[in-house]
């Protein structure tokens, strides 16, 4: 399509018009973050010129950056350092991705190359287990996880996000594996080879950007989920956005501190977004099949 | 290398049933061709022989050994797709090596023979680098040669020729049938392209809706087609079919549709007054300034060495093929000859082949 230089400059700007929209609330919880307290809610609000200090970070990670010294209380009576509990969000996003997508990719191929009695309904229930809103089952679940002794533990929450996550992983990694010719599994099996080894050797590496972008979204749920956090923990483990809610207390909320842990948190999803991003390139089956 | 036996073979996909009491015999060497419309059963009977698909009835042999419940990887047997199906991780030569090392074959046995396979099918430069760097053509070899090295007993393609284009067709066509002179390994070859089934084939099966019309060498085929169906498939342009019937006047029989009457040989088995279908093979019909047939020119389409008429006669379409080039109007008339000896003669009602 050909434009005028007037529509390319218009183009440009709506363009940058959408990007500034989004990425302003960010850009302002940033500022939020290294703020002093009383200019947080000054008005008209300091967005570009303001005093900076890294006091909200210091108390967040427990660090001195020369400032002022030791470890502070919240206005509650809680906690300010949240190093652990970054920790914390870590361990449970990456193992519970990790659970989800080794247990999905099997199944999913499974359900994509080998037929079953009842498989559309299979399918289907796989699916249906996502239709109950979670705040519905959060309360029976505490009560299992009290019973068998998973409350409080790495393990327990690691379950749960990956229970969460494997409906939607099945399903869209099943669609990956369909899109990949089954004459390859095929040709591999008259060739000789066990399905396993077809699917490790030949297949996988054809899904990876499927896989890849699966892993995204399955580590951004765990990374931002709230409900289950909050109800199967109390006091060994919490992840950030459960923490995030302890900055507002009784007597007041502490907006510099809440901003530093969500801007920290930003980080380490966005790295993990960054690492596995190389994957999310098609093609990867380009010259096996005549379409 | 071993023979292949079917033996009442049925199959059907839930409630449709897509093929009937199949019955007959590979010999060891042959080059069959399947041959039939999409949709009778040809691919089906070849992934059934391949393990690909239950074989539900019947009993499917291999070499004289019941195959029915033979794992496709121990029915030694190479198969070479329509769409090729290479690995596409792979490099060339991994790919033609990958059966060999899944069943750890030494690196040096796999070298020497992947090696032999890419002398043999021109892919020695390409053997580093990947299908998405080759040609049609040439991912069309890879696939051969992952078939090759395994020396199976039997090789089955799948319209292995369907995704090329036409010129490269005809090489491969050539090249896939000397490979089989050379090692005569058993193939059964699937097509929908009766050039390619006439051309490659010691033996040839019309299939159609799940059943088999006719099995025969290629002449036999075409020389002697066994019903309609068989005839209209075979040849192109494909046959004609003019509807008459059998007259015995005078102890002469003949063959009278309209206005056209065509001496049949004295030693036809049609009964006078039979109704029947009579084809002739455009190359039988010439048209010339005399003839026993008026006829009205409609369309002439030129392929440079021959031109294909098509005219009209008594309201039948009638296609003739005639040397060089032939100049007429639509509209203009001429008179037919036509070879009483290449009349074949099918009964109205059954369609079926009479003598």
């Amino acid at each position: 399509m050909l434009l005028s230089p007037g529509q390319r400059i218009l183009r440009a700007v709506a363009a940058w018009a959408v990007v500034m929209l989004f990425a302003f609330p960010i850009y302002y919880w940033v500022t939020v973050s290294i703020k002093l307290d009383r200019e947080i809610f000054s008005i008209p609000p300091k967005v570009f010129s303001f005093e900076t200090s890294a006091k909200s970070y210091e108390e967040v990670f427990g660090i001195s950056l020369g400032f002022e010294q030791g470890l502070s209380v919240l206005p509650g009576g809680g906690d300010f350092y949240m190093t652990p509990r970054l920790w914390d969000s870590i361990v449970i996003a990456v193992c519970s991705t990790a659970l989800a997508i080794v247990i999905a990719t099997l199944a999913a191929y499974a359900l994509s190359r080998m037929r079953f009695r009842g498989q559309h309904h299979f399918v289907f229930w796989i699916l249906s287990t996502r239709m109950m809103p979670p705040v519905a089952v959060a309360i029976p679940m505490f009560f299992i996880y009290r019973d068998f002794g998973l409350l409080d533990t790495y393990h327990g929450v690691i379950l749960i996000h990956a229970l969460m996550n494997m409906p939607l992983a099945v399903l869209l990694l099943k669609s990956f594996f369909d899109d990949i010719p089954k004459e390859i599994d095929e040709a591999a099996l008259i060739d000789g080879a066990s399905r396993f080894l077809v699917f490790r050797k030949l297949v996988l590496p054809m899904a990876m950007g499927g896989i890849a972008a699966t892993a995204v979204l399955c580590f951004i749920f765990s990374w931002t989920e709230f409900l289950f956090v909050l109800t199967l923990t109390q006091t060994g483990l919490k992840t950030v956005p459960v923490v995030s809610s302890t900055f507002v207390t009784s007597t007041g909320t502490a907006w510099g501190n809440m901003a530093a842990l969500g801007t920290a948190a930003i980080l380490p999803a966005f790295i993990f977004i960054l690492l596995v991003q190389k994957n999310l390139v098609r093609g990867l089956t380009l010259g096996s099949v005549k379409q | 290398m071993a023979s292949v036996e079917y033996e009442n073979v049925g199959k059907s996909f839930g409630p449709v049933r897509v093929m009937e009491n199949i019955s007959f015999t590979i010999a060891d060497h042959r080059f069959v061709v399947l041959l039939g419309p999409s949709g009778c059963g040809k691919t089906t009977l070849l992934r059934m022989t391949a393990g690909l698909e239950s074989i539900a009835e019947g009993e499917i042999r291999i070499g004289g050994e019941r195959m029915n419940q033979v794992h496709p990887r121990d029915r030694d047997i190479a198969m070479v797709f329509q769409n090729y199906a290479l690995y596409p991780t792979l490099k060339v030569y991994d790919n033609i090596a990958f059966s060999l090392q899944v069943r750890k074959h030494s690196k040096v046995e796999i070298r020497k023979q992947v090696e032999w396979a890419a002398e043999l099918l021109n892919l020695s430069p390409y053997l580093d680098r990947y299908p998405k760097e080759l040609s049609g053509g040439q991912r069309q070899r890879v696939a051969m040669g992952r078939a090759l090295v395994r020396h199976p007993q039997v090789f089955l393609f799948d319209e292995p020729l369907s995704n090329l284009d036409a010129k490269l067709r005809g090489q491969m066509r050539y090249e896939i049938r000397r490979l089989h002179d050379r090692l005569q390994t058993t193939t059964i070859y699937v097509t929908h392209d009766q050039i390619e089934a006439m051309t490659m084939a010691d033996d040839i099966v019309v299939m159609r809706d799940g059943n088999i019309e006719q099995i025969g060498t290629p002449e036999e085929i075409y020389d002697r087609p066994a019903n309609c169906f068989v005839a209209d498939f075979i040849g192109s342009p494909s046959i004609n079919f003019l509807r008459g019937e059998v007259r015995g006047d005078g102890g002469v029989p003949a063959f009278q549709s309209g206005s056209v009457a065509l001496p049949l040989p004295a030693n036809n088995a049609a009964a006078p007054g039979q109704a029947v279908i009579c084809g002739i093979r455009p190359v039988d019909v010439s048209v010339a300034a005399e003839g026993d047939v008026r006829a009205e020119v409609v369309l002439v389409e030129s392929t440079g060495a021959e031109s294909h008429v098509l005219l009209s006669v008594d309201g039948q379409e009638l296609r003739a093929v005639v040397q060089g080039r032939y100049r007429a109007k639509p509209g203009e008339v001429c008179a037919l000859k036509i070879n009483p000896a290449a009349l074949h003669l099918f009964d109205a009602t059954n369609e079926q082949r009479i003598g």
